[in-house]
């Protein structure tokens, strides 16, 4: 890779791991030897924990400005280049002559680009709580983790959404859902647009919705009501005005066989990339299924109408009434000559027979004909005693339709209600409104007079061994024959594709393709929908269609058709959510529906949607558990075009010669200590909150205050998760006795008034400086008393430490506005990887092990790679500097060696 | 002079990694109303030579054994265990409050320390359709113990829990009158000879009826059978899987054999038993059954889980006094259920519900809390 060049042309390389303040200090000594560095940091900011700090003790100087000034001299060093968000994968090779394998996450947004200007941050609608401020307040999906960040540059926080995911058509769900909690109902609108979804209002009101399937909410109450937001999007959004028409930047046109969800969603956003796009069609009026079987009271016509017109306005051209390669269409040869790629989308309009005995008689409808006639407008005769054939969605919409028209409808279904493949809120309301459902019964024979139906008679069946569907096979229990008295028989036992003398090759009546990028056996014609997966749903339609626009961009431009196209996603099952706050149990809000008289008196549409109040509520619902919705508000504005939504990790490589571990230290969680009510109750904290509560970088601009309220008795508990040997976390953790003294100092600064009590197990002020500073805060009137507290309980609105004062040695009870928790610093809770990918050794307290305790304290146990500051054990900050320039120090002689 | 080999004490019992921190002390429910401190009581260990006296440590027959000391400390040292082999050397001389001496020998005699006839035992079965184990076998024995045989309000939980397992269609017998104490309170008592022999017959009894899986009413049972009778030699032939019933009703609600088709409309709160939560790490599963309880609301006092206040029954405290018998600790954990606003005061131990229940009478609060066993309550709602 150009940008790094192997071994620094030619010079003598490090790697260091971590720029916290010891990967800081040991890449700027190497590079100001002259060495070239490679300094990688896992976060998207240099700083480490010092950047955290307020004042440092002894000497109380502020860290930021000691800090900022180390920072800022990384990028401008000439020698070090620097990777944030990015990690080490593989290590080989040996000491002077290391292959290193890295990693850079995506940042999202362009480091060069972005003038960190935080235009993206006020837009954004999603907050998370910020770790930086130790969770103390929050930052936005969009955020730099501090104004001194280096660089200066924003990044993305993303994480796999199971909704996108699922969604065959992968539209950012939680980008319209945020949007809509916001109140910005025409961006939610325009957001399921951008994402080449041209049928908003539609999928709305029709999808079956596999999103709602996966959502995380479910594991707390319900799943977010995401359809109906989508109907919200529309029908609040929408301005019902058509688009201007899409530039043409190309000369290659396009032709899509179909006006269907397939056919028409390709053509909408093969027009917007620039080409000119001729959608066919053998039916009088667009929209395929949609308006052909969908029946009104589902999707209101104006609303399809709308949708269709937006797609026309771009430039699309209809020519509708035209057939391909049958009755006097032109064929797919002659669609070929005249355009330079062709989308088939034909939908599976066809119908399978029932294979029984007069089924040709007057009387026998198949459902797909009899909606399409119905749904086009024309009358439909049909008697008073109507019999549905099939479980499917078909055979639902035929039985409601027939309903509507004055009948009594019986549907007739060969397996039970658990293997009918409708929706089963499809069936429901069927059977709301007086649909009679017969389970486990297939016709034999019509029985006719007159060549008109008189009845239909059937066979009861009972369920066998599972077939190829996994479905219990139905099989028919001899001699069980009755019969139905119907005048009227509506078969919707199977739709086919009328895939014949189209010219490319097909598995039974299904066109075959290439299942990631939709090339059919002929060159340049592509297809996709229901002609290729058999009759699905609108949103498998709606994504095969931008699959398709993908695929033939990529054609006409020469480009490789599969090239970053297979996603690794992971699986919506596997995803875990960990809230970031409590979630409040609220159930979903649901539509008003039309009373059972009023759905049957015509075709109006039965749901009536959310109200703004509820979809606002509802919006609200969503975990945000993909933390940026990719609701594109940054893209919007962001002047500098700055932000990459699909920005890729990259892997690099680089050789050098020596390696430093610089990868620092973990707090620990003092959620592992239950009897101290840390998290339960607000008043106690940790160390490194109270360091950012008295930053005056902080979230409260350096107020040590709790819910607004300066506390008046503050108490401060050492060695929480240190010396601890039922937590495995034997070892000392050195910096909290000073850590402590100097927090009680600020305290008492701040809030003379307070009182403050400091209960320890032993102070152990060893370093320069460190004993008078203990003297000078008890002479400050800071009380120490002499004992670990056991536990913490509520009393009021204050909290109660209960401990022994061991010196007096009676139980003591010590009430406090604010308890602060000094935790211990363990290691990397990833220590296990980077000792695996290094090969290096931990010692018994799970720091890196060095190789010698005494001779040799930043080597490790593999020659060539060092440790540098607390990845090796708990130091303050002198300690911390000394041992990097040593660990940097030692590299140098490696690499002046070579 | 009661003396005892302070080093070897300290260093079989690991006492020399104490620092003195006082965590134990800190939160020693006892600490607060007596002498007991098992931070100086280990100091004193420590530093007393090669000889410690327990004369007049009458503040070691305080301890509860709520294990808050062993759960709290960062050096995994058992100030509790220290305190029951303190009591051992004073029970060896002979030196023992007549109480104790009293319910060591009916424990002996009757198999129970509550000085109840043996034949009686099986009494409160005795109009249920139980299995007797012995006779047809099950798969699952179920071990009631002595204050769930004989005292009237550890019955009706005993007779919950048939109810409900037999709703689950749980496999379960009883040993009706041969069944014979655990010993969990003869150990705890530092009796440690009567406690060895009574294992070993345990032990025996169970193998020959070959008992795989067993469950009990007490935690204190249930941490006996599970913690201590494998440890010592006298146990070897002890090998059967114990749980506690609320584990058992936890999983049953989880796999659907137990249904609800009733109610129990009521505030609830939880008071953690100590041999169930912080000796055995048992905090969720009796929250499972209680919020699996249609009606139920689940109300926590502040003190819960691991910091819940022991009720002063465990550690033989049901036989002595202690030195300041004045304060109950059981009556300020009523006075907490009553904040919380809650109807009933939920428990999954036969020690918790007597001192509760007492607590309950002596606060005159019997109109507005009642305390009721976890089964008890999950058997209204069948």
């Amino acid at each position: 890779m150009s940008e790094l060049d192997s071994r620094a042309n030619g010079r003598h390389a490090a790697l260091v791991i971590g720029a916290g303040i010891a990967g800081i200090q040991a890449a700027l000594d190497i590079a100001d030897a002259g060495f070239k560095v490679y300094l990688v940091e896992k976060s998207p900011s240099i700083g480490g924990r010092m950047s955290q700090l307020d004042k440092t003790f002894p000497t109380l100087d502020c860290s930021s400005c000691i800090l900022t000034p180390k920072m800022a001299d990384v990028p401008r060093n000439p020698n070090i280049t620097l990777l944030t968000c990015t990690q080490v994968k593989n290590v080989e090779g040996q000491a002077g002559d290391f292959h290193v394998t890295l990693e850079r996450e995506p940042r999202y947004v362009d480091e060069k680009l972005c003038t960190g200007c935080g235009l993206c941050t006020d837009a954004c609608p999603v907050s998370v709580p910020n770790l930086f401020n130790a969770g103390l307040d929050s930052h936005k999906a969009i955020y730099r983790v501090f104004p001194q960040a280096v660089p200066p540059a924003f990044v993305i926080e993303k994480k796999p959404s199971p909704c996108k995911i699922t969604c065959p058509a992968h539209i950012p769900v939680q980008g319209y859902v945020a949007l809509i909690a916001q109140g910005k109902f025409r961006e939610a609108y325009q957001r399921v647009l951008d994402a080449g979804v041209p049928f908003v209002g539609t999928l709305g009101r029709v999808c079956y919705h596999p999103c709602e399937t996966e959502c995380k909410r479910a594991d707390w109450d319900e799943a977010v009501s995401i359809c109906a937001l989508k109907r919200f999007a529309y029908d609040a959004g929408t301005l019902h005005a058509p688009p201007k028409p899409a530039p043409v930047h190309y000369a290659e046109r396009v032709a899509v066989i179909g006006a269907g969800p397939a056919g028409l969603t390709a053509a909408y956003n093969l027009t917007l990339r620039g080409y000119k796009v001729t959608v066919f069609d053998a039916l009088p009026a667009p929209g395929g299924m949609l308006a052909a079987g969908i029946p009104e009271y589902r999707l209101p016509r104006d609303v399809l109408k709308d949708e269709i017109e937006t797609i026309t306005a771009l430039g699309v051209e209809l020519k509708m009434n035209t057939p391909i390669g049958r009755d006097g269409g032109p064929s797919l040869e002659d669609l070929r000559r005249d355009y330079q790629a062709v989308f088939m989308a034909i939908g599976a309009h066809g119908s399978s027979r029932l294979d029984v005995p007069n089924e040709d008689v007057q009387g026998v409808f198949q459902a797909v004909p009899f909606l399409r006639h119905l749904n086009m407008g024309h009358e439909a005769k049909i008697g008073k005693r109507v019999a549905v054939i099939g479980g499917g969605n078909s055979a639902i919409d035929a039985a409601r339709c027939a309903l509507r028209l004055g009948s009594e409808v019986q549907l007739v279904y060969r397996r039970s209600r658990v293997e009918m493949p409708a929706a089963a809120w499809e069936v429901a309301s069927a059977e709301e409104e007086g649909v009679k459902l017969t389970f486990l019964s297939a016709p034999t024979k019509v029985i006719e007079k007159d060549r008109r139906v008189i009845g239909i008679e059937c066979i009861r069946m009972e369920l066998g061994e599972p077939d190829s569907s996994g479905r219990r096979r139905p099989v028919p229990i001899p001699g069980s024959e009755y019969i139905l008295d119907v005048d009227t028989v509506i078969a919707a036992i199977g739709q086919n594709v009328e895939s014949a003398g189209l010219g490319v090759e097909t598995k039974r009546d299904r066109v075959i393709v290439d299942p990631l990028t939709l090339e059919t056996s002929v060159k340049g014609v592509f297809a996709g929908g229901d002609a290729v997966i058999g009759p699905g749903s609108v949103v498998e339609a709606i994504g095969a269609g931008i699959q398709a626009a993908e695929s033939i961009h990529r054609y006409l431009r020469g480009m490789d058709l599969r090239e970053g196209r297979t996603k690794d996603t992971p699986k919506a099952k596997d995803i875990e959510v960990v809230p970031t706050s409590p979630v409040k149990r609220a159930p979903r809000e649901r539509m008003q529906e039309l009373s059972i008289a009023e759905r049957l008196n015509g075709f109006i549409e039965v749901e009536l949607g959310l109200t703004q109040e509820q979809a606002i509520a509802e919006a609200q619902r969503c975990l945000a558990c993909a933390v940026c919705s990719e609701c594109n508000q940054c893209v919007t504005a962001c002047l500098r075009g700055a932000i990459i939504h699909d920005d890729k990790p990259k892997r690099m490589d680089v050789d050098v010669d020596a390696i430093l571990v610089a990868t620092g230290f973990d707090v620990f969680d003092p959620h592992r200590k239950p009897e101290l009510g840390y998290g339960k109750y607000p008043q106690v904290i940790t160390s490194l909150e109270f360091e950012r509560l008295a930053s005056a970088s902080g979230p409260t601009a350096g107020k040590i205050s709790l819910n607004g309220h300066p506390p008046k008795k503050i108490t401060f508990i050492q060695c929480v998760g240190s010396r601890d040997r039922s937590l495995n976390l034997p070892n000392c953790s050195r910096v909290c006795c000073m850590a402590v003294a100097k927090q009680a100092h600020l305290a008492h600064d701040r809030l003379p008034d307070a009182e403050i009590t400091v209960f320890y197990m032993d102070v152990r002020a060893f370093g320069k400086g460190f004993e008078e500073f203990y003297d000078r805060v008890r002479e400050e009137g800071v009380i120490y008393r002499r004992g670990n507290p056991s536990e913490i309980i509520r009393r009021g609105d204050k909290v109660v430490v209960r401990a022994e004062d061991t010196l007096i040695g009676e139980q003591v009870e010590v009430e406090s506005d604010l308890v602060v928790l000094a935790v211990g610093m363990s290691p990397r809770a990833d220590a296990s990887n980077v000792s695996e990918t290094l090969n290096l050794v931990r010692g018994a307290d799970g720091f890196f092990a060095e190789a010698h305790p005494k001779l040799r304290t930043v080597e490790s146990n593999v020659p060539g790679i060092f440790l540098a500051g607390c990845s090796q054990g708990p130091k303050d900050i002198p300690d911390t500097v000394a041992h990097a320039k040593a660990a940097a120090s030692a590299a140098m002689i490696l690499l002046n060696r070579n | 002079m009661l003396q005892i080999e302070s080093r070897t004490f300290a260093k079989e019992r690991g006492l020399f990694a104490c620092v003195q921190c006082g965590k134990c002390t800190g939160g020693c429910p006892m600490a607060m109303k007596t002498k007991l401190n098992p931070r100086a009581i280990i100091y004193r260990v420590l530093i007393a030579g090669n000889g410690f006296n327990l004369e007049g440590r009458d503040e070691l027959w305080d301890c509860t054994t709520c294990s808050t000391c062993y759960s709290r400390c960062p050096k995994q040292v058992n100030p509790m265990e220290a305190i029951v082999a303190m009591r051992s050397a004073i029970v060896e001389k002979g030196k023992i409050h007549p109480n104790v001496k009293t319910a060591l020998e009916s424990t002996f005699r009757n198999g129970n320390p509550l000085k109840l006839p043996r034949e009686d035992r099986g009494l409160w079965a005795k109009d249920l359709q139980v299995k007797a184990f012995a006779e047809t076998g099950a798969e699952y024995l179920f071990y009631v113990g002595c204050t769930p045989s004989y005292d009237p309000h550890g019955q009706k939980v005993a007779r919950a829990l048939v109810s409900l397992l037999q709703s689950a269609g749980v496999d379960f017998g009883i040993l009706g009158n041969d069944e014979n104490c655990c010993s969990s309170e003869v150990r705890r008592l530092g009796e440690v000879g009567l406690f060895e022999a009574m294992v070993e017959e345990n032990a025996e009894m169970f193998k020959e009826l070959n008992v795989q899986k067993m469950f009990t009413v007490s935690p204190h049972c249930f941490n006996v059978f599970k913690n201590d009778y494998h440890t010592i030699e006298a146990g070897a032939t002890f090998g059967a899987q114990v749980q506690h019933y609320t584990q058992m009703l936890a999983d049953l609600l989880k796999d659907g054999r137990l249904k609800f088709n009733g109610s129990f409309a009521k505030k609830v709160t939880y008071h953690d038993p100590c041999y169930l939560g912080k000796h055995n790490g048992i905090f969720d599963e009796p929250r499972e059954v209680l919020t699996g309880i249609p009606g139920v609301e689940l109300i926590e006092m502040d003190r819960s889980r691991e910091k819940s206040l022991c009720c002063e029954g465990g550690g033989g405290r049901m036989w002595v006094e202690g030195t300041n018998p004045g304060t109950r600790l059981a009556q300020l954990r009523v006075k907490e259920a009553l904040e919380t606003g809650a109807e009933v005061l939920a428990t999954a131990c036969p020690f918790c519900l007597l001192t509760l229940d007492e607590a309950v009478k002596h606060l005159n609060a019997e109109e507005k809390i009642r305390v009721l066993d976890v089964a008890e309550i999950a058997a209204q709602a069948l």
